[in-house]
């Protein structure tokens, strides 16, 4: 790709840097040559960002639960203890039932499984869980004053500046993935690494994880991983019955998972 | 004096109701925000919010800037598919405004980044490379406090 | 711990890391029973402005006042819950229409200008007389409240009356909108699924209904024992005939909709189960649905249906009441945290704890609760509410 066809939010971005005003470290040290190579740019760069269709694909077969991405999640965006935006869970499926866990989120990854569990399970999996960025978003729906919204490109972001901590939109979502942010008191909650994924990087959980469990890109890219991925029509998605519409898809998904 | 009208209280009210409607109408109008987007209603300054914080992790293709030689080696290696920062920590940690500010080593007195991924559970994937307890404290047996990367290259680790 | 009564075929009890906090707690559940005695003060004022309920004209004036005492403060715990409370204004700003929420601030405050203006209308012949008898400050005070007329046209109580009655009669539909609507706000979240029933807005209406006149019986009972007036026994018999038949309504929606999410055993039935027989045994089964449904219908039973008179009237009364009082608290608390106690993981249930001196503890939910209680008794030392039994509109005082 090259520099000519940045798109304008990029070019706007560069501008800005030259004035002085923004204070975006990696493009200071880099330069916009590093951010526009290579398989760290999520999926094909089009002018208008509604041509955009981002997805968000999660391979559970590849997961190893190693918490990497938990905790690049944490640093990234500077999550409170004790809240995630994304975490990962382990099942492990008995005969007699379910046991699933996430200590802390899985932010060191998962202890050894109490043998009592270990023995003659039908089948063990661990599943990263995030915002599902729903076509048909809940949170938005219920939001009273439009501070969380779906931004042009499909990302479900949280206006911290107009948010009044209602919570309300903590009880519509389906998957947990919202919570109210104990130090800034305000609605919070994965957003793809919006500001990353505006930069031509993508979201940290992604950049880190160690398997390629976790890919985000362009279905409207038809050479991208994750549209090969999405026309293989092998996905699931969580909670359908709520018909919350996600772009976060699951290959590989147990039924055993909610 | 003559009395006043048998309604002109209820006159007297309207005028103010109406008074209060219209400031109300006009400090409404003041307060929304100017780039409210009406359609979908959000205020349109929170796109460029939300875009505007910085990012920590710059990916590979950051580190190799200044890592030439460690790039070179690195399409050898066996770890090579995986993030520089998901061991070494955040660039911003590492890095800030071309300077360097904080060293990104790796802690090696310990080997819970290793075991982190390779620690043996039911629930990984099983063609995935692991090593049980009892396999690990065969080699403590050799030497207590030994560590993976004592005979493990971590960049690329041979079995 | 062992998987008993755990939902989802759960061995362990596992709860979504983010359900660990109970987003809405204490101020969540005093919002909707405050908003609760506004809509059922309000409805039993309409009782005899509107349907012309003799029995209940002397104390028409006092619930409408003691409505107006509570809507002041309903507001008040959400503000308190609001982690950014100083950008409450934008939910009239930008309102969200596809928000259930989005329409509180409108229909709260057109409710409480409404009721405003329907006491204003009532008592206008009141601040005239205080315009004129007061002095200094005072004077100015009431004479703002007259919007300057100060002199009472006899013509004007004729007009003022059916005013009153018209205000009171939107007034109904108005106070059903402001609280069915609160139970909209739950009934309309699909992703909890102990408040996800149509029948919500019904029950929180029926219920506050039920909780409006049971209060109202006890602070009528206390300001005339503390007036030491005589008690109207006839109004009494009334009252606790009228909330015995409004709780009848009530407890058999609340029974339906348990009912029939059990009988349907669907989705929602799997998790709602073992939360009732669960963290909610005690608080639902046996409190808001046993003994505190029990007892009161079948004390204001006896008293309604018996041939009861003088005291024991009242001691039943008021025990019905009391017993609905709670019952209704129990009932929004039951509401608003046990549905959050469900993980959304569908395989166990968060671990609530009351709290006393945080923000949003159990002290602020009782200065809250007691503050209409307070600004009832400020209204009352200013104007007549109880006045023996003629205070009302009759023109027959309005020559002055």
């Amino acid at each position: 790709m090259e520099n000519s066809k940045m798109p304008d939010s990029r070019r706007e971005f560069l501008v800005r840097l030259l004035e002085g005003t923004a204070t975006a470290t990696v493009l200071m040290v880099f330069g916009p040559g590093v951010m526009a190579h290579g398989p760290e740019t999520g999926g094909t760069e089009r002018a208008d960002d509604a041509d955009h269709k981002y997805a968000y694909i999660i391979d559970v077969g590849k997961c190893i639960g190693c918490g990497n991405c938990v905790r690049a999640c944490k640093r990234e965006n500077s999550v409170p203890t004790d809240y995630f935006r994304t975490w990962v869970e382990r099942y492990v499926v008995r005969e007699e039932g379910v046991y699933v866990d996430s200590p802390k989120g899985a932010i060191e990854g998962f202890e050894q499984l109490n043998k009592r569990f270990r023995d003659n399970i039908k089948l063990s999996r661990t599943v990263p869980k995030m915002c599902n960025h729903c076509h048909n978003p809940p949170c938005v729906q219920v939001c009273p004053v439009g501070a969380t919204f779906k931004s042009p490109e499909g990302f479900v972001l949280v206006d911290r500046d107009y948010c009044m901590a209602c919570g309300y939109c903590v009880q519509a979502c389906p998957y947990a993935a919202r919570f109210i942010n104990p130090v800034e008191h305000k609605s919070d909650k994965c957003t793809w690494c919006y500001h990353r994924v505006k930069k031509g990087l993508l979201p940290a959980c992604v950049t880190v994880c160690p398997q390629k469990a976790r890919l985000f890109g362009d279905l409207n890219d038809i050479d991208s991983e994750v549209s090969k991925l999405f026309e293989a029509d092998q996905w699931m998605v969580l909670k359908p019955e709520m018909h919350t519409d996600p772009t976060c898809f699951y290959i590989g998904l147990p039924r055993e998972v909610v | 004096m003559s009395l006043p009208g048998p309604k002109a209280h209820i006159v007297r009210l309207v005028a103010v109701l109406v008074g209060a409607l219209f400031a109300f109408l006009v400090i409404k109008e003041v307060v929304t925000p100017s780039s409210w987007n009406y359609k979908d209603w959000y205020r349109g300054d929170a796109l460029a919010l939300n875009s505007s914080y910085e990012a920590a992790y710059g990916g590979n293709q950051s580190c190799v800037t200044c890592h030439e030689e460690v790039n070179q080696e690195l399409a050898e290696f066996r770890h090579q598919a995986l993030s520089c920062e998901s061991c070494h920590g955040a660039l911003a940690d590492h890095v800030k405004e071309g300077e360097k500010i904080g060293d990104a080593v790796v802690d090696d007195a310990s080997s819970w980044q290793c075991l982190n991924c390779h620690d043996a559970q039911v629930s990984k994937p099983a063609n995935f490379p692991q090593f049980d307890k009892e396999k690990i404290e065969e080699h403590q047996e050799i030497e207590p406090d030994m560590i993976c990367t004592a005979c493990h290259t971590p960049h690329d680790p041979t079995p | 711990m062992e998987a008993i009564g755990l939902p989802g075929g759960a061995l362990v009890n596992y709860i979504f890391p983010n359900n660990a906090h109970v987003t809405w707690s204490i101020m969540i559940v005093i919002y909707p029973y405050i908003t609760g005695l506004v809509a059922g003060a309000f409805v039993l004022s309409s009782m005899y402005h509107v349907f012309g309920v003799k029995e209940f004209k002397p104390i028409a004036n006092f619930a409408l006042v003691a409505a107006f005492s509570f809507g002041l403060f309903a507001a008040m715990p959400l503000l308190v819950h609001l982690g950014q409370p100083q950008r409450a204004y934008q939910i009239y700003t930008t309102p969200h229409t596809t928000s259930a929420m989005s329409i509180f601030g409108y229909v709260y405050s057109s409710y409480l200008v409404l009721l405003m203006i329907e006491i204003w209308v009532i008592y206008r012949k009141v601040f005239i007389e205080k315009a004129n008898e007061t002095v200094g400050n005072m004077a100015i005070f009431w004479k703002i409240l007259c919007l300057g007329i100060t002199t009472y046209n006899p013509e004007s109580a004729h007009f003022d009356k059916k005013l009153a009655k018209f205000l009171a009669g939107i007034g109904i539909p108005w106070a059903c909108l402001l609280h069915g609507y609160v139970g909209f706000v739950f009934g309309s979240v699909k992703a909890v699924a102990w408040w996800a029933t149509a029948l919500q807005p019904f029950i929180f209406l029926s219920s506050a209904i039920v909780s409006g006149i049971a209060m109202m019986f006890l602070m009528y009972s206390f300001i005339m024992w503390r007036r030491g007036q005589g008690y109207d026994y006839a109004l009494i018999k009334k009252f606790i005939i009228t909330l015995w038949m409004a709780f009848i309504l009530d407890y058999a929606l609340e029974v339906l909709e348990i009912a029939f999410v059990g009988y349907e055993q669907g989705a929602h039935w799997a998790v709602i189960k073992p939360l009732l027989m669960g963290p909610l045994y005690n608080s639902y089964v046996l409190g808001q649905m046993g003994i505190l449904s029990l007892g009161p219908l079948l004390v204001l039973g006896i008293a309604s249906l018996l041939d009861i008179k003088d005291k024991a009237l009242l001691y039943l009364g008021n025990l019905g009441s009391l017993m609905l009082v709670f019952q209704v608290l129990v009932m929004r608390f039951n509401v608003v945290v046990g549905g959050q106690l469900i993980s959304k993981s569908e395989r166990g249930f968060v671990d609530y704890e009351f709290e006393f001196f945080a923000k949003e503890g159990l002290l602020t939910a009782g200065i809250i609760m007691v503050a209409p209680f307070v600004t009832y008794y400020i209204i009352s030392r200013f104007i007549p509410i109880f006045e023996g039994k003629s205070m009302d509109t009759e023109p027959k005082r309005a020559s002055m």
